[in-house]
């Protein structure tokens, strides 16, 4: 639905009345926005788009590991550009992190995916070619979990503070999926080099819990504890590989 | 485009439940008490008042229970060990009339998981054959528990009395 609509159909198409009787069929409103972004367009030079994959790495993942060290994880980051304002956009990660609450300490670990599309909002001047971007994925991921220990909740302490017990108990085979709303910048550093930044809301779908435990963690959607509600965020660096260019040319 | 994705941003949050969540409630069910009710043994459906009864488990040195009168009392169980042991001490303080009575309770335990700020409970289950065992205190003084009965072996809610204790 989202690419039909976002063809830059009037690219190719020298006049104005064309396009109109051409295009009016299909999606009467989009024709009409295009035409006035092109009347704003008429001064400046022509124009070429690059269009290709961008593949990169989580950075805040990655350093995650050398301070944390109850945290290893890693996130590959790529997008693929398939009109002017959209993207095809993806991200593959896998976690494994242990929790150490008040009375639980518990370790989770697992692979997940995310896919979606990315729609970059921010017109570029030139051949500027900077991303402030909305987008929505579908992630899913798989994981385990190990209690490593815990504690009873005991009410009334009459014999003492109950000792943290050991558990070791693995609960495999849970899974997970949901929705994220993603907003984002990525901006050119040098020729193919982007840095990007994003911040996730996630809202789960699905979520296969374990008997006599909870999924608090899950890898890819972070905790759980604030009912079915994660934030997230990556830091990502990414590299642009060019594979066609598209000319975008001024009207008249 | 954008006016989609700013409704779905609200949507998403309109369905946020705020849960606290770092502080266990203490309206959750967490580990279970043994609920007792106090009966007459010359009328085993009317309930009956207790004179100063002390309550006081095995090796400690506090009572749970100690004040007036009543015809109910919840004493937790260890839930480290498979078997807890209390004293009734009934007319706790007078020195003619005081009795003491020693009640060992058996049972197995299960550890439930509850939630991230309250961690597990503990929930037992009164050995079906053998559910407790009821002795004189060392000091001989005959038993001043006539009967003892079982009402519910699932110790996993005190909403309910687990045993009735006839005098």
């Amino acid at each position: 639905m989202f690419l039909v609509q976002a063809q830059p159909l009037p690219n190719k198409i020298p006049s104005k009345n064309i396009q109109n009787e051409g295009i009016i069929p299909d999606a009467p409103k989009q024709v009409s926005q295009k035409i006035v972004e092109e009347k704003k367009m008429d001064s400046l030079p022509s124009k070429t788009n690059r269009y290709g994959l961008r593949v990169g790495i989580d950075l805040y993942k990655l350093t995650r590991v050398l301070y944390d060290s109850n945290y290893k994880g890693i996130e590959f980051v790529g997008d693929y550009r398939l009109t002017k304002k959209y993207y095809l956009a993806a991200e593959i990660g896998n976690e494994n992190k242990t929790t150490d609450d008040e009375r639980l300490n518990f370790t989770t670990k697992g692979s997940y995916l995310k896919v979606g599309f990315d729609y970059n909002g921010y017109e570029n001047w030139l051949n500027m070619e900077n991303i402030i971007a909305v987008g929505l994925r579908y992630g899913a991921s798989t994981f385990s979990q190990e209690l490593n220990s815990y504690k009873i909740y005991n009410a009334n302490r009459y014999f003492g503070e109950v000792p943290v017990l050991v558990s070791g108990e693995k609960f495999n085979g849970l899974s997970a999926s949901w929705i994220e709303v993603v907003a984002g910048v990525k901006a050119k550093v040098i020729n193919n080099v982007y840095l990007g930044f994003s911040l996730r809301l996630n809202r789960l779908v699905s979520n296969h819990k374990p008997n006599n435990f909870d999924n608090l963690y899950i890898p890819g959607f972070n905790r759980t504890y604030n009912g079915d509600f994660g934030v997230g965020v990556n830091y990502t660096i990414t590299y642009f590989i060019p594979l066609y260019k598209k000319k975008v040319s001024p009207k008249k | 485009m954008k006016k989609i994705l700013l409704l779905l941003v609200l949507s998403l949050f309109s369905f946020s439940a705020c849960e606290k969540d770092d502080v266990c409630d203490a309206n959750t069910s967490t580990t279970p008490r043994l609920v007792i009710q106090f009966y007459d043994i010359t009328n085993t459906m009317v309930l009956k008042n207790l004179t100063n009864l002390k309550v006081i488990g095995e090796g400690m040195s506090e009572g749970i229970v100690f004040n007036g009168n009543g015809n109910m009392v919840s004493i937790p169980l260890k839930t480290t060990q498979n078997t807890t042991s209390y004293s009734f001490i009934l007319n706790y303080g007078s020195v003619s009339y005081s009795n003491e009575d020693k009640i060992t309770f058996n049972y197995t335990r299960e550890n439930l998981f509850v939630s991230r700020a309250c961690g597990f409970k503990t929930i037992f289950s009164l050995d079906a054959t053998n559910p407790y065992s009821h002795t004189d205190a060392i000091i001989s003084d005959l038993l001043w528990i006539k009967d003892i009965r079982v009402e519910k072996n699932n110790i996993d809610t005190e909403n309910e009395t687990h045993v009735k204790i006839y005098f």
